[in-house]
């Protein structure tokens, strides 16, 4: 009974011996083994998952991220080649594909950070630098961006460090040229609406003058119409009267002043001095007797 | 660790495990020595001396109890009072204890994801799962979740400027708009999600943002404000989809939603002044037609008139010439049978109408011119009668 502490104590130690032994690599890492600071083991890292096994105490392990790790730009002024500037700000994903490679150039990850913000910036520079402004606010920025990747790839490959991809976040003109951008938008809708306004009006008078000539061509029409008419009315009275007072003229003079005197001397306007010797009178003086003339 | 617990205290192991969350892996990484979990697991130290207390407490108050087999003195040696009895109990909590560590249960929501000595060994559905602790490890992810990114709409974007122009985006035609819009998404891949990306949501983020610019610069002004939302909303999702399948991210771009596509504040008065011109225009041409309407309409119904006057005049005039001819033939029927008579009966009764209204005077022959030379005819005073008619 009493080898009994030693052997619990010498399970520990044998737990503790084993434990140290062996380390895991997850699926999210990579890892690098070191003898006294000297790179041992797998010389270009760990970098499958599993169980593996080390010199306790001799030999440490050091973890690094295998997954994408996120890079950001600060805001960059850029200056295309046609002068007009730009802020640009870009971001990056890259990975650590060469742990020992990385170890070497960099350490870690905190002071990989401020290298590859520096390759990105380098990298954005001389690209957009050489192109024109339109070209980055076009379609090309795709191509723009492919370009960025493949120069900064480039570089951050020795640092054993790929970069996966590099997106332009935003391409958009300074806080000063807002303002004039603003500006013109506002003068091209200012524009615009007087340009709207100007149809309407343009619109309205057409409508209107065309009505005014139909009005007055239909107005007109009716008035020739109307004449026509009143000319056909006439032409038929005088027919009429032609063919009826044609047949005796001399009635018809007759006739026609007996009817005119009627309407001519009517008692309102008129006066007659007139002598008793005319046929209306012929009685007048002759009393009774039979004529004699 | 855990195996020291296993001969000295399975319940504090239990107890350890169950505080520590993330299953079997804290004790393991702390065992690797040396990386980064070191001092973390150093730093248990005290509570596992703790927890070892505890438990050695609460058995001896559990054997003690139990009171059977050899009459042990109830001294702090407890391996030495140790029967039959007790390893079985010991052994049944050694097998609660790894039971309870290595079961775990994975909500409707939620896929797991094994691994095994760190390497991928399987996902995990909804429901009762075992992972064989110490050698496996899982992780829950909510999979069905919808995560919704909102961007714009007043919120700095990702990088920490927190600019007044957040939501303001340049177009092709190098107009602005302000755009707020939503991304949301969902983990499809629980693996490929866990394994690829370190920080998904900033990625997604940042990559959205991305893609509505590249997409926003290519189009023009006018089809984002009006019809194009849509359309434009289902390119964006399309980018972003693309470029984190191009990460192997495990993500799914549920939709992309527009909240907001209007121009920026600054210069909205003159787009809602276009909107109003445009309402203008329509107004003053829908004056124009009532006006051309009430013209035509009045013109229409003048010639109308016209025409019928002219056609009154037409009748008028014809019959009266008709009437008139007929009464003329009826007179000189008359007449052809009677000249004479007829002659002078229409002369005599037509003076005598005549004649018996007018104002008259007669003078003689003789007195009109008079014998000496004097008649009275410059004596009338024809002013006077005329006026006397009046």
């Amino acid at each position: 009974m009493k080898r009994l502490p030693l052997i619990v104590g010498g399970v520990i130690v044998a737990l503790f011996i084993l434990i140290n032994s062996i380390f895991i690599v997850d699926e999210r890492q990579q890892a690098l083994k070191l003898q006294f600071g000297q790179i041992v083991g797998q010389l270009d890292g760990y970098r499958d998952p599993g169980l593996y096994f080390k010199i306790p105490l001799i030999q440490n392990v050091i973890y690094y991220e295998k997954r994408i790790l996120p890079l950001e730009t600060s805001e960059l002024e850029i200056t295309p080649v046609d002068d007009r500037r730009l802020v640009v700000d870009a971001f990056a994903r890259w990975r650590i594909t060469e742990p020992l490679r990385f170890r070497q150039a960099v350490a870690n990850e905190q002071a990989a950070l401020p290298r590859l913000a520096q390759i990105l910036t380098d990298s954005l520079r001389a690209v957009l630098g050489e192109v024109t402004s339109d070209a980055i606010l076009s379609e090309d920025r795709v191509g723009l961006m492919t370009r960025i990747r493949d120069s900064a790839r480039l570089q951050a490959a020795a640092l054993g460090v790929e970069i996966i991809d590099v997106r332009i976040r935003r391409a958009d003109l300074p806080q000063q040229n807002l303002q004039a951008t603003f500006q013109r938008m506002q003068a091209e809708r200012e524009r615009e609406a007087a340009d709207e306004r100007a149809r309407g009006e343009e619109a309205a008078q057409r409508v209107r003058a065309n009505a005014d000539r139909q009005a007055t061509e239909l107005v007109s029409e009716a008035q020739r119409d109307s004449d026509i008419i009143r000319g056909t009315a006439d032409a038929e009275r005088n027919r009429i009267f032609a063919e009826a007072f044609g047949r005796d003229a001399e009635f018809f003079a007759f006739y026609r002043s007996l009817s005119a005197y009627e309407r001519a001397l009517t008692g309102d306007t008129s006066t007659l001095v007139i002598t008793p010797d005319s046929e209306f009178f012929e009685y007048l003086d002759q009393g009774g007797t039979s004529a004699t003339r | 660790m855990p195996f020291s617990n296993n001969s000295e205290g399975p319940w504090g192991g239990g107890g350890k495990n169950r505080g520590s969350g993330g299953g079997g892996r804290g004790p393991w990484g702390g065992g690797g020595g040396g990386g980064p979990r070191g001092p973390g697991g150093g730093g248990q130290g005290p509570d596992m001396d703790e927890l070892l207390k505890q438990g050695r407490d609460r058995l001896k108050v559990i054997f003690g109890g139990q009171g059977g087999g050899g009459g042990r003195g109830g001294g702090p040696q407890l391996p030495e009072g140790l029967g039959r009895g007790g390893w079985i109990i010991l052994g049944l909590a050694a097998v609660a204890g790894w039971l309870f560590a290595s079961v775990y249960t994975v909500a409707p929501e939620e896929r797991s994801v094994e691994l095994t000595f760190g390497e991928f060994s399987g996902t995990g559905e909804s429901g009762l799962n075992i992972a064989f602790w110490p050698f496996q490890t899982y992780e829950k992810l909510p999979v069905t979740r919808e995560n919704v990114i909102v961007i714009g709409a007043g919120t700095a974007f990702q990088g920490g400027r927190g600019r007044q122009d957040a939501g303001l985006i340049l177009t092709g035609d190098e107009n602005i708009v302000d755009i707020d819009f939503q991304v949301v998404w969902n983990i499809v891949d629980p693996a490929r999600f866990l394994f690829n990306l370190a920080e998904p949501e900033a990625t997604i983020r940042a990559v959205s943002e991305a893609s509505m610019r590249e997409i926003v610069g290519r189009s023009e002004l006018s089809p984002i404000l009006n019809r194009d939302r849509a359309a434009l909303a289902r390119e964006v999702s399309e980018l972003i989809q693309t470029t984190l399948d191009s990460y192997d991210s495990g993500v799914n771009i549920v939709r992309v939603t527009l909240d907001k596509a209007d121009p920026p504040q600054e210069v909205i008065d003159a787009f809602r002044d276009v909107q109003a011109a445009a309402q203008d225009r329509v107004r003053s041409e829908n004056q124009a037609e009532a006006f051309a309407n009430q013209r035509l309409a009045q013109a229409r119904g003048e010639s109308a008139q016209l025409i019928q006057e002219a056609e009154a005049y037409s009748a008028r005039v014809v019959n009266e010439a008709e009437g008139e001819a007929a009464r003329f033939i009826s007179i000189y029927d008359e007449y052809v049978n009677a000249r004479d008579v007829t002659r002078k009966r229409l002369y005599l009764e037509t003076m005598e109408r005549v004649l018996g209204d007018v104002d008259k005077i007669i003078i003689d022959q003789g007195v009109a011119e008079g014998g000496g030379g004097q008649g009275v005819v410059p004596y009338l005073p024809l002013n006077e009668l005329r006026r006397g008619t009046n």
